[in-house]
């Protein structure tokens, strides 16, 4: 290129405007002239996404990607419950507002949107995909200071003060999982249990809870890795035959686990199957491992089924259906109720101490104690180093139930998951 | 010439103002913008590069993310102190990220054999191989790369200044880790096309694309193929790996979720979009393909058709993807040569782009 004169003029006209430029930036809305928090309605003191008459509070969903199903669940039923405290006068005279953004399982989506929502929420109930909630981790515990409930049970998240998860996470459900086989399932020391599992967080934090438990217990872990993307669990069934197990763990999708079960009762390996609370959905009793799935497989799960029979239970069940005649009842409706609840209990203490600051909600859910969602488990969200929970509840499917599952084991917490620290 | 000289003022100004308007961007759009933005600029990086090898030469890739993967994941290594349990060699930033590209490179040149022999859909067949291994290893190298939850990015620092979240007041505006890297993406974005027009229009520029388009005849006039093959395939690489880089440092965390074979057919899409072998046309086509769902996502709730995520109907992460699915369809049908076509149409002088 030829930097003849007019370029020059060009370039320092340029200069010139960038320095006129900057030195107006001070009416830039971006100017730093406040900590924006304010003395709002009521002597409230308030932050970012809390107005006089709306709390806005931030939902990062995924209903196009791989956790499309789940996603799906979870938001339809924290609208559900926004619509119903709305509905009541909303939380310290102020409605509440779900800000739902879809990220399709991309992180680049994902941060996209945590960004995007970050100055106009008080918080996150919902945030879908451990990987991103960890991208974030540094910002929100440095920066942002907004609390995170993220739908997601691996251990690696815990220990911050403003991500919190709710209930067991997989490593302490994996060990009541396998505490249910021996206690109830006759597995006995010298045992081999198998263990199929998802390469990634989910399954490696759950072979660990097995690990330990297979440890306490004296059995010996078969283990059997694979991806979330194989379907057909023929190869793994055939060789944890030949290394002669009695019992199987799987931490693996809804499709693994039917796949497993279906394929090793028509190989006659006619052993109980435990799973993680993420590899069962109702969907599956319709197709051809129904039939066994209903006599040889158990799931975990961090809460009682929405087929439960508890007031909380019954009346979350019927408001959802009359709300979404079409869908199907599964275990994300009690998880998105759950953290939403959680959620709006936090907002309920903030209030009563007059502070609606993200800090003070922070503060507020650390007071949290013995919150029950109406499922059984009471959470404690005083130590951010602890899951809220230890208790799991064992549940079988039942076509006969709304939703497909049944508890047979009510919420306990096994010896050996007391002893357990991540 | 004398005409040339008379358009100049104009272009300049023009040039002057887009510049103006671009270092000023970071005193008034707030974190979403300037996020968005970068991300743009990563893209159109890796896209100049991809444009090289696909647009330029003829040779199809389907593993540009493999590259902007090791981009990333060498920097993280490279940068990081082992203080998270994961290896790292804790050099400086910049050394780190010099030599993350340089990684890149020789990542490529380990391909060359390969990539030298092998023409159009035959190198991209081979090429999609290194997505899977690449991801498995991304997956299973623990140590290394942290495996399904990735590793936390070390930030940057380049003449004491470190490009973090720690607020720097310029101006009364507090300057976190966007505004400071949007300025180094900039710098990097120019440094980066100024390269590539500079490779185009010279010599090599016309060896490739003679290869492109008559690879016998190119080889008969006394054009080395197979290495200038190699030798673009490396270059495009160095793109990809210096993209990786910059998408790290906004990520400040690296999953290996990202760098799958989606990523590559992206990349392949913006360049379709933008146009083959320009590089104005990848810039082009990577600030659209990469502004568009962002842009979706967050407008959801004004946009017809598309409604917000939980209520039925067209979520905007499927818009998106259809609306560039279309406009892949529609330049292809309207627009062969993409969207440069269309700024090239409208000026009276025909366009001095390299092709």
């Amino acid at each position: 290129m030829n930097l003849g004169r007019p370029a020059v003029r060009g370039l320092t006209a340029a200069l010139t405007a960038l320095i006129a430029l900057t030195a107006a930036s001070g009416c830039s809305s971006k100017a730093k002239t406040d900590d924006g928090k304010r003395t709002g309605a009521g002597g409230v003191r308030t932050g970012e996404g809390v107005t006089d008459t709306t709390i806005t509070v931030g939902a990062l969903t995924d209903m196009t990607g791989v956790y499309a199903t789940l996603g799906k669940s979870v938001t339809q039923a924290q609208q559900l419950y926004v619509k119903q405290v709305n509905a009541s006068g909303g939380i310290c005279g102020r409605q509440l507002e779900l800000a739902v953004r879809d990220h399709g399982y991309d992180p680049q989506k994902a941060l996209a949107a945590y960004t995007e929502l970050e100055p106009k929420v008080a918080g996150y109930a919902q945030f879908i995909g451990s990987p991103f909630v960890a991208a974030v981790k540094p910002r929100v515990d440095t920066m942002d200071r907004a609390v995170i409930l993220p739908q997601a049970w691996s251990a690696s998240l815990l220990g911050s003060p403003s991500i919190r998860t709710i209930g067991a996470t997989y490593d302490v459900e994996t060990i009541n999982a396998v505490d249910f086989l021996v206690t109830e399932k006759g597995l006995k020391a010298g045992d081999r249990l198998g263990h199929v599992y998802f390469e990634g967080d989910y399954g490696e934090n759950a072979l660990k809870g097995a690990k330990f438990a297979a440890g306490k217990a004296g059995l010996t872990v078969v283990e059997q890795k694979i991806k979330p993307t194989d379907n057909d669990m023929s190869a793994q069934v055939a060789a944890l035959k030949q290394a002669g197990v009695k019992a199987v763990v799987i931490s693996a999708g809804p499709r693994q686990a039917a796949s497993l079960v279906g394929v090793a009762a028509a190989t006659g390996l006619r052993v109980p199957v435990v799973g993680n609370n993420s590899a069962f959905a109702p969907q599956l009793l319709g197709t051809q491992a129904g039939p066994a799935l209903r006599s040889m497989y158990w799931f975990a799960s961090p809460s009682l089924p929405i087929g439960a029979d508890t007031p909380a239970a019954r009346k979350l069940a019927a408001d959802y259906r009359a709300a979404h005649p079409k869908e199907g009842l599964d275990n994300g409706v009690v998880a998105g109720w759950t953290a939403a609840s959680v959620f709006g209990e936090a907002l309920k203490k903030a209030c009563a101490a007059k502070d609606l600051t993200r800090d003070g909600i922070g503060k507020a859910l650390l007071t949290l104690k013995d919150h029950d969602a109406g499922f059984g488990i009471e959470h404690d969200f005083t130590d951010p180093k602890a899951p809220s929970s230890r208790e799991s509840v064992i549940i079988q499917p039942d076509p006969a139930v709304p939703g497909g599952m049944r508890a047979v084991r009510q919420p306990f917490v096994s010896e050996a998951a007391r002893a357990y620290t991540p | 010439m004398s005409d040339r000289l008379r358009n100049l003022p104009a272009k300049v100004y023009a040039g002057a103002a887009a510049v103006l308007v671009l270092l000023a961007l970071p005193f008034y759009l707030d974190r979403f913008w300037l996020q968005a933005g970068l991300f743009a600029m990563a893209a159109a990086l890796g896209a100049v590069g991809i444009n090289l090898l696909t647009g330029a030469t003829g040779q199809l890739s389907m593993g540009h993310a493999f590259f902007l993967a090791v981009g990333a994941y060498g920097y993280c290594a490279l940068a990081g102190d082992g203080a998270d349990g994961l290896a790292g060699l804790g050099l400086p930033g910049w050394l780190a990220a010099v030599l993350a590209v340089a990684l890149a490179g020789v990542a490529g040149g380990l391909f060359s054999p390969i990539a030298g022999r092998l023409h159009g859909a035959y190198l991209g067949i081979a090429t999609l191989a290194l997505i899977f291994i690449g991801q498995h290893v991304l997956f299973n190298a623990h140590d290394l790369t942290g495996g399904y939850n990735g590793r936390a990015v070390p930030p940057l620092s380049l003449f004491g200044l470190t490009f973090d979240d720690t607020e720097l007041l310029v101006a009364q505006i507090p300057f976190g880790a966007v505004e400071k890297l949007w300025y180094l993406g900039l710098a990097l974005l120019l440094g980066g096309v100024l390269f590539a027009r500079g490779v185009l229009r010279g010599r090599p520029g016309r060896a490739m694309n003679a290869i492109r388009d008559h690879r016998i005849a190119a080889g008969v006039l006394g054009i080395p193929v197979a290495r200038h093959r190699a030798a673009v395939f490396v270059l495009s690489s160095m793109y990809a790996g210096l993209a990786g880089v910059l998408l790290a440092l906004v990520f400040q965390r690296t999953v290996p979720e990202y760098f799958g074979m989606a990523l590559s057919l992206e990349y392949l899409a913006m360049i379709v979009i933008g146009g083959l072998g320009s590089v104005a046309g990848a810039v082009a086509g990577g600030v659209f393909v990469s502004l568009l769902p962002q842009l979706l996502n967050r407008y959801s709730d004004a946009l017809p058709l598309v409604s917000a995520p939980g209520t039925g109907g067209i979520a905007p992460g499927e818009a998106a993807r259809y609306l560039y699915g279309a406009a892949v369809v529609a330049v292809v049908l309207f627009l062969p040569g993409g969207l440069v076509r269309l700024a090239a149409r409208k000026s009276t002088e025909p366009s001095g782009e390299a092709r």
